[in-house]
């Protein structure tokens, strides 16, 4: 007994068990195969609730059939998909009702006004009548938008029309809300203040899956990062241990004649574009003192140093490199 | 779960839509009826007299409202389900926690709502040009607000198949308008040789026509238990059509 009671406390502290963690989202093998194409090829993962997950990919990787099979926008040909145990399935309705889609393209009914847009589309979720007046003040206000309350959708800017679809996402206040590509097209400004939003709720306890062709957005919101690729999950981590994989600098030398790459550089990872070299470093292995040792001697007329960030990390793993 | 504050707000959408352009769906129905009586009725039908016990211009007026009321309803649901589709704004439906059946309901009621509204409308007219009398309130109301029904159905389903503006047209032009002018609206299949009765006997049209002509001047053509039925078994089958595209997500859901 003692032993066992032993056991366990060391079980404990070394791995203290997930009684208060919940999957928000769960995906197992989910497939969609289309009649000329295979969209998904078996994805598996799962985001806990209150987490930011970032789902990353170039274009066609298969990011937005994910988030239409999880919102009941497209019909998945095999696999389990469920928020907070609902199958978006056979529990569609329960399912639906936790989430909010903030989808890429505009959505709405362009000659509707705005306070009717949210209106209608928070009253399909069942809130009342008067709830439903209450929180749309409350969010069209907290988004910059309540002024705008009665003009035509169509009048409003691409960043006002970005945020009413966020406002929209958020009347009947989801569990989860699912933005794919949010800040397309907006400018930097708007971009800052959508970025600050979104990250107030997630703080709030809203769990948020986020798709972005920004790697910057990304780094700047996401805890855990999945990258899609031709249907498939290539990578999956937190985002530090994913900037980590690639953990070095770039030296960028920018030469007064076009050179071949020297003997004694071959060493390194070195690419030549016209008279710019790049010199890819291993934080680990190559040593500054070395590399400017190495370099003294070639006709440099300028010299540059990057930090590697997702972008190199994305491009690296989407290459197959 | 239940959701009757989502399908009612999708109801009350839909109406607040054909409302607020009232002079595009209520008002030219109405003008066409008018046209009609006063051609066919006054002009024409001088030279007609009577078809059975009954004036022409009384015979004429049921088939010219539910043309009416037809229309309308067909009109509702198919432009405003294939706008929601082409400007995308069907998903906000779609990944809502609304049944299925619950939206087809909450379209059909809308469509039925402009359907009797025209109805009335066009019964208002015609008050002014001929002596109308209700013969059975129940089986007016019966026809008027079940053929409304299968025709916003039909408007449903030729929504989701529609990938163009053409197409949308095509059952309106090709399939409802002929089957509505031969469904004995101008005329009473007695008047047709025997040939052509047999064949008019095969417009589903005729038989809506002839039960609701019968709300107001109390006989039929046909037999009136018939068309009760089959105006029944022509709601369940497109309503079972219409909810079990949605469930496929045919053209909805990739």
């Amino acid at each position: 007994m003692s032993a066992l009671i032993k056991s366990l406390s060391t079980t404990f502290i070394t791995s203290p068990p997930n009684f208060f963690i919940v999957d928000a989202i769960t995906i197992k093998d989910l497939k969609k195969i289309y009649p000329k194409t295979e969209a998904l090829k078996g994805i598996t993962f799962s985001i806990q609730e209150g987490e930011f997950f970032g789902l990353l990919g170039p274009n066609g990787a298969g990011k937005t059939t994910a988030i239409h099979i999880l919102t009941g926008l497209a019909n998945k040909t095999s696999g389990e998909v469920t928020l907070f145990g609902k199958d978006v399935v056979k529990d569609y309705k329960e399912a639906r009702a936790l989430i909010g889609l903030v989808p890429q393209e505009f959505n709405f009914d362009q000659f509707e006004k705005v306070y009717n847009i949210l209106y209608f589309a928070s009253g399909y979720f069942g809130i009342p009548s008067d709830l439903r007046k209450k929180r749309i003040e409350k969010v069209l206000k907290e988004l910059g938008l309540w002024e705008k309350k009665d003009m035509k959708a169509i009048t409003l800017s691409g960043g006002m029309k970005r945020k009413l679809m966020i406002a929209r996402a958020l009347v009947h206040e989801p569990k989860i809300l699912i933005l794919d590509e949010p800040t397309a097209g907006v400018d930097v400004e708007t971009r800052k203040s959508i970025w600050q939003f979104i990250r107030k709720l997630n703080k709030s306890g809203v769990t948020i899956l986020l798709t972005t062709h920004y790697l910057e957005e990304a780094e700047e919101l996401c805890e855990r990062i999945a990258i899609i690729n031709h249907g498939e999950i290539t990578t999956l981590d937190s985002k530090n241990n994913l900037l980590k994989l690639l953990e070095g600098e770039r030296l960028c030398l920018t030469l007064k004649e076009e050179l071949k790459i020297p003997a004694n550089l071959k060493k390194y990872d070195v690419t030549i574009n016209g008279k710019i070299m790049t010199i890819a470093l291993d934080q680990k292995k190559d040593k500054w003192e070395t590399v400017l040792a190495d370099i003294q001697g070639l006709p440099i007329e300028k010299m540059e140093t990057h930090k590697n960030k997702l972008e190199d990390i994305f491009i690296h793993l989407t290459n197959g490199k | 779960m239940g959701n009757n504050t989502g399908m009612w707000t999708l109801a009350q959408r839909e109406t607040s839509r054909f409302l607020r352009v009232w002079q595009q769906t209520i008002i030219p129905p109405v003008i066409t009826s008018t046209l009609f009586i006063l051609i066919f009725g006054y002009s024409l039908g001088s030279r007609i007299k009577m078809v059975g016990d009954v004036g022409y211009l009384e015979f004429i007026i049921p088939g010219l409202l539910m043309m009416g009321v037809i229309m309308s309803a067909y009109m509702n649901t198919s432009s405003s389900l294939f706008i929601s589709k082409f400007q995308k704004n069907i998903q906000e439906m779609l990944v809502s926690p609304l049944s299925y059946w619950q939206i087809i309901a909450a379209l059909t009621m809308a469509a039925v709502f402009r359907g009797v509204l025209v109805g009335v409308s066009i019964l208002g007219v015609s008050y002014i040009f001929a002596d109308i009398t209700v013969s059975n309130f129940f089986i007016l109301s019966y026809f008027m607000i079940m053929v409304s029904t299968i025709f916003a159905f039909a408007g449903i389903a030729t929504a989701l198949w529609a990938t163009s503006f053409d197409k949308m047209n095509v059952f309106a032009t090709f399939i409802i308008t002929p089957l509505t002018y031969l469904g004995g609206v101008f005329f009473s299949i007695q008047m047709l040789p025997p040939m052509w009765q047999n064949v008019a006997r095969f417009n589903p049209i005729l038989y809506m026509v002839d039960g609701f002509r019968y709300g107001f001047i109390g006989t039929s053509d046909v037999s009136l238990g018939f068309s009760i039925g089959l105006v029944a078994v022509l709601v369940i089958g497109f309503g079972a059509l219409c909810v079990h595209l949605f469930k496929i997500g045919y053209r909805l859901r990739d």
